[in-house]
């Protein structure tokens, strides 16, 4: 299946984009959630959930989502999530931490590794 | 499969010049520790010291909790697939060094979080605060991989663990407790006129700091399968699950899973407990879609009246839980869902990230957005760097004297969903 990758992640950029459609912008958590709820009224699926990981909206800054390539008609199990996903993020509130370079390393690391398994998956089917 | 648990009651905990067990008392020798954990490579330093219920002791940032444990009249032992030989576990008699606990800290990623206070505001919300605990504070080498060091520090917990319970090989228990369950047909045919219920168990499996290992396997790999509920008692699952310290289970929430030990104590009376299906976390909406298939399909095929199903983590597996729960009682089969919420710091907020009309039967574990105030502790095991950074800290918030306001949320097990905590709320 083609799909692309909505990120904010420069590791998840600079791991894939040779390769892989990265739809990669330096933007907030929940500008990547919009810029998906965006391409989901337009008919892309959605292929990964946007709260993925149990590190907070409101800790981390990283996010990466995965889409459809294909538009179709709109699919409305991928709205209800993504809307979900958005009133949670809000309900956390932005991030106010001071962060570190160790500690952006880190929240990097981790949200690459969420979404490194589903490639492994996605690659694997057709 | 039938298991026998021998409690070898722990009081106190120290150091000694010999590992041994004598009157409710482990000692422990600190190079027998610093031998087994220094086995890996990976780790550079360990520091091992001792926490006891009402001392003025924070630890923090906890990984995992342990029971020690050992499986004795047995060809295999605990944490199959990983430590002992890959053998069915669950069967015979088991020790369980029971008021004890191995703890394990120690910076990962620099937003580790976790924290058991051994007294004071803290110690109300976490379990471990009534254990006597063996903490092991591990430092990896500086270039290692964020997984090798997860796993370094996952493997020292359980390896100690398992060297402690075999301390108690010889010893006799002071009380035992027997928990069988016969293959399902037999059981059927045993209470045919109880209700048959499972219990569906969801572990997180999503990637670094957000893993399971089920007899030694990855359990984002898995599909749902059915266990004795005895294996969990034996180490069948291990938690390799670092984030989001109030509802993740620790090993030894897998070890003592109280809906488990429930179960039981109402099975051939109230209910016929048939057994339980674990199923998975995923990232991928397919694998949502498949395991949640599964978890409907089994508990159909085990022709079951109702389900429990427990969550593990925050966020996306609200959505695992609600599909879960929506296809099993598509089955015709009644469900209760145990969760927790993150319903804002007043209580006020939707709790959960998904939901439906179906989800009718909810036990929650609290609210992990409400704040508590620790006090400062005489000594810190770990280190607090990063207390503000975590999940549930905010900016300034610790004062001049050390006093931490933090969210519900950073503390270990405090809104547990499997129930091993003391919050909940009733509303009917």
């Amino acid at each position: 299946m083609k799909y692309i990758m909505v990120t904010n992640n420069p590791k998840v950029y600079e791991k894939y984009n040779d390769k892989l459609n990265v739809d990669y912008k330096q933007q907030t958590y929940k500008q990547v959630l919009i810029r998906t709820r965006d391409m989901i009224h337009s008919g892309h699926k959605l292929l990964t959930h946007p709260l993925s990981g149990s590190v907070k909206p409101n800790e981390t800054v990283f996010k990466t989502i995965i889409v459809s390539e294909q538009q179709n008609t709109l699919d409305l199990d991928s709205l209800r999530i993504i809307e979900q996903s958005l009133e949670t993020a809000k309900k956390f509130g932005v991030n106010q931490h001071l962060m570190t370079e160790d500690l952006l390393n880190d929240f990097g690391l981790v949200d690459l590794s969420l979404i490194e398994s589903v490639i492994i998956k996605l690659e694997n089917s057709l | 499969m039938r298991l026998e648990l021998r409690d070898i009651l722990i009081k106190n905990i120290q150091f000694g010049d010999v590992s041994e067990i004598k009157n409710h008392t482990l000692y422990v020798n600190r190079q027998d520790i610093e031998s087994l954990v220094m086995e890996d490579e990976h780790i550079k330093e360990v520091l091992i010291d001792i926490a006891r219920p009402g001392e003025e002791v924070r630890i923090t940032p906890v990984k995992d909790v342990i029971e020690p444990r050992v499986k004795i009249d047995s060809d295999t032992g605990m944490f199959p697939g990983v430590i002992s030989k890959v053998r069915t576990v669950g069967t015979g008699k088991t020790n369980v060094l029971k008021g004890s606990a191995v703890v394990t800290s120690g910076r990962i990623v620099g937003f580790q979080e976790g924290i058991i206070d051994m007294t004071g505001e803290g110690a109300k919300y976490t379990p471990f605060s009534e254990t006597n605990n063996l903490v092991l504070v591990c430092h990896c080498h500086d270039q290692i991989k964020a997984q090798d060091h997860e796993k370094s520090v996952r493997l020292a917990g359980i390896k100690v663990a398992n060297f402690i319970g075999e301390l108690s090989i010889g010893l006799e228990p002071d009380q035992v407790a027997v928990y069988e369950t016969l293959p399902l047909l037999q059981n059927i045919l045993k209470y045919p006129d109880l209700p048959k219920v499972a219990y569906v168990q969801m572990l997180q499996s999503q990637g670094l700091l957000h893993d399971t290992h089920v007899y030694g396997v990855d359990a984002k790999n898995i599909i749902p399968t059915i266990l004795y509920p005895t294996e969990l008692m034996d180490g069948a699952i291990m938690s390799g699950n670092c984030v989001s310290a109030c509802d993740k289970n620790t090993t030894y929430h897998h070890q003592n899973n109280c809906v488990v030990h429930d179960l039981y104590k109402k099975h051939g009376t109230e209910i016929n407990f048939v057994g339980v299906i674990i199923t998975n976390e995923n990232v991928y909406l397919a694998d949502k879609e498949r395991s949640s298939d599964w978890t409907a399909k089994l508990a159909e095929f085990l022709g079951v009246d109702g389900v429990i199903i427990s969550q593990e983590g925050f966020g996306n597996p609200d959505t695992d839980l609600i599909m879960n729960c929506k296809k099993i009682e598509e089955k015709g089969i009644d469900t209760v869902i145990i969760t927790d919420e993150y319903a804002g710091r007043d209580g006020a907020s939707q709790p959960l990230a998904d939901a439906d009309e179906k989800a009718n039967a909810v036990v929650t574990g609290g609210n992990a957005n409400e704040l508590v105030i620790l006090k400062p502790m005489k000594k810190v095991m770990g280190h607090m760097e990063f207390i503000d950074k975590i999940a549930g800290g905010f900016n300034g918030n610790v004062a001049e004297d050390g006093t931490i306001t933090i969210e519900l949320q950073a503390i270990i097990g405090a809104t547990n969903e499997i129930g091993f905590n003391k919050l909940s709320a009733r509303d009917y």
